[in-house]
């Protein structure tokens, strides 16, 4: 390996499953499953001899109690070389876009030439957990070796059937704030005077572009079919509707809220995938004989405070990725915001046009500028497409990636927000 | 120390019967506030604003309202709500404009606040009635109202002086009649070019921080000169203070509240008072230091002290103090002399020691007392003792504030403590009600105001008296 400091890491390509709504097709395959599936057809499409990858980063949110390792399953399943490395990192919805920049830093630090990063969840099998008084009771018997049937029907007698045995739902609200997502973004919308018609017009345009992107062929090298268990084979995307008008979207009703602005139409759903990225040092890519599609200029990891506006996060990382690179607006040709709601979508671009919030907020002398929603996600985005939150991250670097070689074009700059008020960006440079 | 009406006013059958009966209504469980200071300290409430003109601090204001989270409403001005739009729109806190004299959707206004630093003559009062009478009566329980007012110098024309003064009349009255659901009402006066100092003023008092202080002038000075940042929480990371008297009571209250908020916390008492001081150490993780103030090595042994562990003092707060009540007719020569010697003799002489270890940007507190503001019966020895220490503070203020270093006193009034819990009973049945507040203050009440007056941001306040007193009837 050659020395750190001439180091660039780049990224060759990367393909998804489909994205399908939940308890769909999907239902029978785990998170692991799901990205097995993805790796798969990964290395399918970039057939990098196996003993050249040294490491593996995988993402997930919701992750399966039986094995957190996601990372180190999929390597199993597929029968890769045990001698890959592998972990499992979490980091809300931008959880596979920090699995990338993670593997493009140990890259460039000469941890490892060649690199597989992604992210999978499933959330048709987000667990149903007992509730854990039922575990703190039943412990002390079953552990025990001097328990006698007298204990066990004793612990039976102890049992509160309502507190003990009715199963826990998943847990999907803040835990600081006990809000569900859409009810903050739902706050965010009326903060940031975001009217319902301007979410719907942004919502229509994310199904169309993702429609017309599918119709052309944009998405075909990006998805590779997912077999099912019964032999099936699942080819698209599902959650898609090229044929929704303004009509349609405004007659939906209001769900977070009772006379509030976001519905079912302008908000991203519970969507099942999986999604690789391969990345490798430069010149090790050239000596295998891959073409690198960019490299990542720079990045971003930022948190702000939930209690306050819980997704505008992305107003923050993308400012900062930008100064990063030494770059201003001028030099971006894609912006690519992950839409997790219409509503929070706008509200960044709203306050990324303002220069209070950049000097007070970032120390800068000038706000990142005015946004127009038509001027982002040219192929559409979370809304149309589907949030598998682990998913969602690599799927937007692997779109523009392609985008950026199909087009000439050289910059795009990434924004996602997060559970938590978690936030990224990154800015991919075509190489 | 509880006070059974407030008690009483929680259970929902008393509410109802004392209603149903036509009973005075019991006072309110005033809203306070003792965590850690908060980014947004008017997170979600809402702010009505008004102004006679737009001002020199429209957008200074516009700023506090904004980044302290509240969100505002704006009498119909679009010049003003344009300034608010440009600064809101950076925080999703866009303004709403209102047409005069009405609110939307019934809202009731959490805090009121009139800008009049432009007014001129007495005309310019007619738009602060009418605001106020239009809006108080739905000012939100336990609500804040705070009127901004042109600082009166030599240089002020005798026609704003008369009118800016008549304000503060306004203000002290107004303070009483809505104590009685928990609002407060004050008054800043805002110097020339002191508007950059107003922000953490206000996040103070428009906070659950200042809860029992009501009908108060306040004035923002630039006469501290300071370069020192302003953080928004934590203002005490990396200070060093001393408390005196810091054992018990009010003193522990303010060693806690100083030491919450990121401050190392020398806690100085009486050798007999190790066992409280002891447990407050153990809890703070503060520096415990024993000496009898009143003796003449007590200086020097806390120079020693701060010798020893760090090369300065930020903080110092004289809170020590005794009473020792007798009509002065029948006052012995100890008891006279006792009082002097620990609330007054005793603050001069550390003083005169600690000056030149305390480091720039550092603050001075003194405790002070509504008797020593307006007399009290049998405290002659007390009261002289705390005027005395008013005097203190505005004759030391200007020496020390080229070093960045302000110098404040409060003055409590009833507090409850174990101090007042030996009042008799009935004299202290109604010297807690007589406020506008009807009940007393909590040690907490003045540990938070303390911790307020020793944070960077206070620099705009030296030389001054805040009373802590629910606006007691007595006192000015």
């Amino acid at each position: 390996m050659k020395n750190s400091k001439n180091r660039q890491a780049v990224i060759i390509g990367g393909v998804r499953t489909p994205f399908l709504r939940a308890f769909g097709d999907f239902t029978p395959l785990s998170t692991i499953d799901l990205g097995a599936q993805a790796v798969k057809g990964l290395l399918k499409q970039f057939p990098v001899p196996w003993k050249e990858i040294d490491s593996m980063i995988w993402s997930g949110v919701i992750l399966p109690s039986a094995t957190v390792n996601v990372g180190r399953e999929i390597i199993f399943d597929l029968g890769l070389p045990m001698e890959i490395e592998a972990y499992t990192i979490t980091r809300v919805c931008t959880s596979s876009l920090c699995a990338i920049t993670l593997a493009a830093a140990a890259i460039e630090r000469g941890e490892a030439d060649v690199m597989i990063a992604g992210g999978s969840d499933s959330t048709s099998n987000a667990e149903v957990k007992m509730p854990q008084s039922l575990v703190h009771k039943f412990a002390p018997v079953v552990l025990s070796p001097k328990s006698t049937v007298k204990d066990y029907f004793r612990l039976l007698t102890h049992l509160n059937p309502k507190k003990d045995l009715i199963p826990q739902r998943p847990a999907i609200r803040e835990r600081l704030t006990g809000e569900l997502m859409g009810e903050s973004a739902e706050k965010m919308a009326a903060r940031n005077k975001i009217s319902r018609q301007s979410q719907d017009i942004f919502a229509m345009q994310s199904h169309q572009r993702a429609a017309k992107a599918i119709e052309t062929g944009r998405f075909a090298s990006e998805i590779t079919p997912v077999e099912l268990p019964d032999k099936k084979k699942v080819h698209a995307d599902n959650i898609v509707r090229g044929n929704t008008s303004l009509e349609k979207l405004a007659k939906l009703k209001p769900v977070f809220a009772k006379n509030g602005t976001l519905t079912a139409g302008n908000s991203s759903t519970l969507t099942d995938g999986a999604a690789a990225v391969l990345l490798m040092e430069l010149e090790k890519a050239k000596s295998l004989g891959f073409s690198p599609l960019s490299s990542i200029r720079s990045w971003s990891y930022d948190a702000v405070d939930p209690t306050d506006q819980l997704l505008i996060g992305p107003a923050i990382s993308m400012p900062k990725a930008l100064q990063r690179a030494g770059m201003t607006r001028k030099d971006i040709d894609l912006i690519d915001i992950h839409e997790a709601f219409a509503a929070q979508v706008l509200s960044v671009l709203k306050v990324l046009g303002s220069n209070q919030f950049a000097k007070d907020r970032l120390g800068f002398d000038h706000a990142f500028g005015e946004v127009d929603p038509k001027d982002i996600n040219i192929h559409g985005g979370s809304v149309a497409l589907g949030h598998p939150f682990a998913a969602t991250g690599a799927r937007m670097v692997i779109t523009m990636v392609n985008e950026l070689k199909l087009s000439g074009k050289s910059t795009a700059l990434l924004g996602i927000c997060g559970a938590g008020a978690l936030s990224a960006a990154a800015i991919l440079e075509a190489v | 120390m509880n006070d059974y009406l407030i008690q009483l006013t929680k259970n929902p059958i008393i509410q109802k019967l004392t209603n149903a009966m036509g009973l005075p209504k019991p006072p309110i469980e005033l809203y306070r506030n003792n965590q850690p200071w908060e980014d947004r300290p008017l997170n979600d409430q809402s702010v009505l604003i008004s102004q006679i003109q737009q001002t020199r601090i429209t957008r200074t204001l516009a700023e506090i309202v904004v980044k302290g989270g509240g969100n505002p409403f704006i009498e119909n001005d679009d010049a003003i709500v344009e300034i608010f739009n440009q600064v809101g729109k950076g925080y999703g806190r866009l303004p709403q404009s209102i047409i005069k004299g009405e609110l939307p959707d019934k809202l009731p206004p959490k805090i009121l606040i009139f800008d009049a630093t432009n007014l001129q003559k007495p005309e310019d009062l007619n738009p602060v009635y009418s605001f106020f009478h239009s809006h108080l009566r739905s000012l939100a329980i336990c609500g804040r109202v705070v009127i901004l007012n042109p600082e009166i110098t030599d240089q002020t024309d005798v026609s704003t002086a008369t009118t800016a003064r008549a304000l503060e009349g306004f203000t002290r009255a107004m303070a009483r009649e809505i104590g009685f659901k928990g609002a407060t009402a004050n008054i800043v006066y805002v110097a020339p070019d002191a508007q950059s100092r107003l922000e953490p003023v206000l996040r103070f008092l428009l906070s659950e921080r200042s809860a029992y202080i009501t009908g108060q002038p306040l004035h923002i000075s630039t006469q501290v000169i300071s370069d020192e940042a302003i953080p928004k929480t934590r203002p005490l990371d990396g200070k060093t203070a001393l408390v005196t008297g810091a054992a018990q009571g009010i003193g522990a209250a303010i060693a806690r509240a100083i030491a919450r908020e990121g401050a190392r916390v020398i806690i100085m008492d009486r050798p007999s008072e190790d066992i409280p001081a002891g447990k407050l150490a153990a809890e703070i993780q503060g520096d415990l230091l024993f000496c009898d103030i009143t003796t003449p090595s007590a200086g020097d042994q806390i120079l020693e002290m701060v010798a020893n562990t760090d090369n300065g003092l930020d903080i110092v707060v004289h809170n020590a103090g005794i009473t020792r009540d007798k009509l002065l007719v029948n006052m012995k020569p100890d008891a006279w002399d006792q009082v002097l010697d620990v609330n007054l003799r005793a603050i001069l002489h550390v003083n005169e020691k600690l000056l030149p270890i305390m480091k720039n940007n550092g603050r001075i507190v003194c405790l002070s007392s509504v008797s020593g503001i307006a007399g009290n019966r049998g405290q002659t020895n007390y009261a002289a003792s705390k005027a005395g220490v008013i005097g203190f503070v505005s004759g030391l203020a200007s020496k020390v504030s080229d070093r960045g270093i302000a110098v404040n006193a409060v003055a409590p009034g009833f507090i409850e403590t174990q101090m007042t819990a030996r009042i008799p009973f009935a004299t202290r049945l109604v010297a807690r009600r007589l406020n506008n507040l009807n009940q007393g203050g909590t040690p907490d009440d003045v540990a938070e105001t303390i911790t307020f007056l020793c944070s960077p941001g206070a620099f705009g306040l030296t030389g001054q008296v805040l009373r802590i007193c629910g606006g007691a009837i007595i006192g000015a």
